[in-house]
């Protein structure tokens, strides 16, 4: 190889990569206007039909349209007022509930040495592999009118339907949100601060209620404001264990789908979205908050804990483990014996589905949930990259509706998707391709914060690096950034699988004749008699999530080892 | 590696804002084809800016950025015939060396073949040859180092620019690498940009310093000059370390006269007829400063010596003038003064500089 040829060569690409270039200066704004385009016709659109819906005649916009008629029905109708005053109770009561428990839960795993915490954090996680509907089943096989605690052991009439019902799942449903958000909180706050008080004579309590308590109000504040948000919009747990009891997600339900009422479901959605939005605003804007409280002093080593004081956290997380063990163990059991809690023979039965769906469902959200898993993490790493690499004009556009997904009850979503796209031209109604983008939309928000959080951890300068050796935005992309996100990458593909297997309240709309879901069906074969069935089906849907928690694990294991440069920053 | 085409730089009136942050106010700035040339100031003072404008990693608010003859003020950075060494050296974690160094080839579409080939030349310049199935995390600092200048200069840049390479090695090491760079880029001839905010690693690269102060440059020179003949305060205290002293200028004109206390001084510094019998401030370099006994018979300023220090090579000592601090630097072997005792300063070209504003 000469010296001139290889100018001439390098001359030659030169003019070629001007072109690529030009061609390259395209790409950041298309993407951040597909993502723009994206959000205004899958999340805005949506939203707008329901906002037509409540407020105008027939939702035909026109001023002599508009009309309240639709909330005064709704606010002087007692039969439905009684929905709003519900939810807000039960929220409130579970919002209370769950943020005291989880308070001491993790103060024991962060702040004192008991033992198994390990095993512990990993019980308080589980219920986020299982759709919201698994707490509700296991309480009425234990606590219902044929319970085995309440009829066959005690032999009492008291079941546990009804307001009681919803609040004790919702805790045992929301016990794991709240519990990432004080335990990131209780670990980064400097327990150094506590020792200093200690050491200056403050007693155990007063070191408690001025130091801890204090130190961590964000984190108390924003996992309150994050179980409001999720025990306001779940409709799961509600509809399975709440009987009579309406509450705002199940009214909108009974509406739509009883009565064809699509107007005052679109009504009760617009009521439904004031507190949710609140709470989810209020959490946004404290962890926002918290994040500055984050001391990089923060100090890993916890001194000996009093032998008392260990005894008694251990005994209260035991507890708080069993219980969330109890809820999974009784619907495992529950599927697999022939008439509970009469008859304890075992029997494959109830996995031979009686309904329309059965295992073709679970197929199809099996495969739903890949495609969401794919689509939704690669799309959300795409748009944070064109976001927080290039700042596009739109940039703080972008990031406003790519947050507002998380204040949108995924009922309301999904009722309005109904709305938006039950026409004709619309190919993709009715068909699988709408359950993907309506999960994809309705968890874009976390998806989102978790990629740009990991591009903020790559040196700048990496990039720049790339640019400067003449990569395009694509190459850059492909042969980089990606490269450098893959734990990050399979990270949010878990938590999309794990949405999308598990959701229910953003999909029920979106089945159909033709497309049904396994979590769906649980709900379908709870209301027609099938309890042991709908057990079975919650137990697929678990052992699906375990074996995919499990693969992923291992290509995690894989991925860090072959690549094992994960370290992103030179120092 | 063979010699370089390298070309001049130039920076006509660069202005460079951050939103209402100004960071560099009207920069006019040539580098000579072929040169080392460091920006040295603190952080903060647009030096690093200036680099980046160079590599098209940021476009000047308003002014015009020349490589040779090309207008590039705008030109995306992709396609600007410059390389740059960065300081956490961005090195891709997830490639081996080889693949690091060959990236901006393959960018270019270079076949396999030709491109191994130029990563074996490169690396083997800066003594790596044999390092490429390593991944980066295999290798020390100082290799790190030198993969990021291979990596650059594969390219055969016309224009390399170096954003304080060294900052993140222990002292020995700096020392090395900065003569390494040097030698590098005397054997390749190819126009380097050097950012820095040690005064020592600059004196020692450079063919050109431009030292920088909030956003413009203070003083433009080679490094005996800004030693030498600094301009301002802020120069003279920033290369390296300076008395202040009050004096008044006696003759001006081509060549000037200065008087501290009754100690004259003839500089060949230009001083405007204007300023005769004005008070002025001089800096002077510890080494222009000498002690000599209290009784001894020339012209000096009296003292008494405040502490003494023994630095191997030499002493330095501080003493009081007039109620004045001085600094200065005695070589062993010079007769010693103990602390306490009284003397007189001498003072004697080079390394004093009238600094007049």
């Amino acid at each position: 190889m000469t010296t001139t040829q290889r100018e001439d060569t390098s001359l030659q690409n030169y003019t070629v990569s001007s072109v690529r270039m030009e061609f390259d200066k395209f790409i950041v704004p298309t993407v951040t206007i597909f993502i723009l385009l994206l959000l205004f016709f899958f999340m805005l659109f949506p939203l707008w039909m329901i906002l037509k819906l409540s407020f105008f005649e027939g939702g035909e916009l026109a001023l002599a349209n508009f009309t309240l008629n639709n909330f005064k029905q709704y606010f002087t109708t007692a039969y439905t007022l009684r929905s709003l005053w519900h939810s807000l109770y039960v929220s409130g009561v579970t919002t209370v509930i769950v943020t005291v428990i989880i308070f001491f839960f993790a103060y024991a795993l962060t702040r004192t040495t008991i033992a198994n915490k390990t095993f512990f954090r990993n019980i308080i996680m589980m219920p986020l592999v299982a759709p919201s509907i698994v707490q509700a089943l296991a309480l009425i096989y234990l606590f219902g009118r044929n319970g085995l605690i309440t009829s066959h052991f005690f032999q009492t009439d008291w079941n546990i339907y009804g307001a009681t019902g919803i609040i004790v799942s919702e805790v045992l449903y929301c016990l794991p949100h709240a519990f990432v958000i004080l335990f990131t909180t209780l670990s980064a706050v400097d327990i150094r601060l506590d020792e200093a008080a200690e050491s200056l004579g403050a007693s155990p309590f007063k070191v408690f209620t001025r130091i801890t308590l204090p130190s961590a109000k964000y984190g108390i504040i924003s996992a309150a404001a994050l179980t409001f948000n999720l025990t306001i919009t779940d409709f799961g747990n509600p509809v399975v264990i709440g009987g009579n009891y309406s509450v705002l997600a199940t009214e909108i339900y009974a509406q739509v789908t009883n009565l064809y009422r699509f107007d005052l479901g679109a009504t009760i959605s617009i009521i439904l979205l004031v507190p949710s939005l609140g709470a989810f605003m209020l959490n946004y804007y404290i962890s926002r908050k918290s994040f500055a409280m984050i001391s990089g002093a923060a100090r890993p080593f916890i001194p000996p804990t009093r032998r008392l004081k260990k005894i008694l956290y251990s005994v209260y997380c035991y507890i708080i483990a069993f219980s969330i063990i109890l809820i999974f163990a009784t619907v495992i059991i529950g599927s697999f014996v022939k008439v509970w809690p009469y008859d304890w023979s075992l029997t494959l039965a109830h996995y031979k589905f009686p309904s329309i769906g059965g295992y073709s469902a679970l197929w199809t959200s099996l495969w739903i949930s890949l495609i969401v898993g794919i689509v939704g993490s690669f799309v959300t790493l795409v748009a944070a990259y064109a976001m927080e690499t290039r700042k596009p004009y739109f940039k703080q556009v972008v990031y406003f509706f790519s947050v507002m997904p998380a204040a949108i009850p995924g009922l309301v979503m999904g009722l309005g998707f109904i709305l938006a796209f039950n026409k004709p031209y619309y190919w993709f109604y009715g068909t699988p391709w709408i359950v993907v983008i309506n999960i994809v939309i309705c968890n874009f928000t976390l998806g989102i914060l978790s990629s740009v959080s990991n591009l903020k951890n790559i040196d700048p300068s990496i990039e720049e690096a790339s640019i400067s050796l003449g990569g395009d935005t694509i190459s850059t992309f492909f042969k980089i950034i990606f490269p450098l996100s893959r734990v990050a990458f399979i990270q949010n593909f878990t938590y999309f699988f794990m949405r999308s297997m598990t959701t229910i309240s953003a999909v029920i709309f979106l089945v159909s004749a033709t497309v049904h879901l396994a979590a769906i069906e649980i709900i379908m074969l709870d209301n027609d008699g099938w309890t042991a069935s709908a057990n079975a089906m919650c137990t697929c849907i678990i052992v699906i999530v375990f074996v995919m928690l499990g693969i992923l694990h291992l290509v995690n294991k894989w991925v860090s080892k072959t690549s094992g440069r994960e370290v992103m920053i030179e120092s | 590696m063979k010699k370089h085409e390298s070309s001049k730089v130039q920076l006509i009136n660069v202005v460079k804002s951050f939103g209402d942050n100004t960071v560099l106010h009207g920069i006019d700035l040539e580098i000579q084809a072929g040169s080392l040339t460091t920006l040295l100031g603190p952080s903060g003072c647009g030096k690093t800016t200036i680099l980046r404008l160079i590599a098209g990693l940021e476009l000047p608010t308003s002014g015009k950025v020349f490589l040779g003859d090309e207008d590039v003020s705008v030109l995306s950075a992709s396609l600007r015939d410059v390389a740059m060494v960065f300081q956490s050296y961005a090195l891709f974690p997830h490639m081996t060396v080889g693949q690091n160094v060959g990236y901006g080839l393959k960018m270019q579409g270079v076949g396999k073949e030709e491109r191994e080939q130029h990563v074996k030349e490169a690396l083997d310049s800066v003594g790596l040859d044999g390092f490429q199935p390593r991944y980066i995390d295999q290798m020390s600092g100082g290799q790190q180092q030198r993969v990021a200048v291979a990596r650059a200069l594969i390219l055969e840049p016309k224009v390399m620019l170096f954003d304080e390479p060294l900052s993140n090695l222990d002292s020995k090491l700096r020392r090395q690498m900065r003569e390494d760079i040097r030698r590098l880029q005397q054997e390749l001839g190819v126009t380097s940009v050097y950012v820095t905010h040690d005064q020592d690693e600059a004196l020692a690269v450079s063919d050109d310093v431009v030292v920088m102060k909030e956003g413009v440059i203070a003083q433009q020179g080679t490094p005996k000059e800004l030693y030498l003949q600094p301009n301002t305060k802020f120069v003279a205290t920033f290369m390296g370390d300076a008395n202040i002293l009050k004096g008044e200028v006696i003759v001006g004109g081509e060549k000037s006269l200065l008087r501290i206390d009754n100690v004259e001084i003839a500089t060949d510094k230009p001083m405007s007829v204007d300023l005769i019998n004005k008070t002025i401030e001089i800096a002077i370099r510890p080494e222009a400063l000498s002690l000599i006994p209290a009784d001894d018979n020339a012209i000096g300023l009296p003292c008494t010596i405040i502490s003494k220090a023994y630095i191997g090579a030499a002493i330095e000592y501080s003493v009081k003038w007039n109620g004045q601090d001085l600094f200065l630097v005695s070589a062993t072997g010079n007769q010693e003064f103990a602390i306490g005792e009284t003397a007189k300063v001498l003072i004697t070209p080079p390394g004093i500089a009238p600094i007049p504003d």
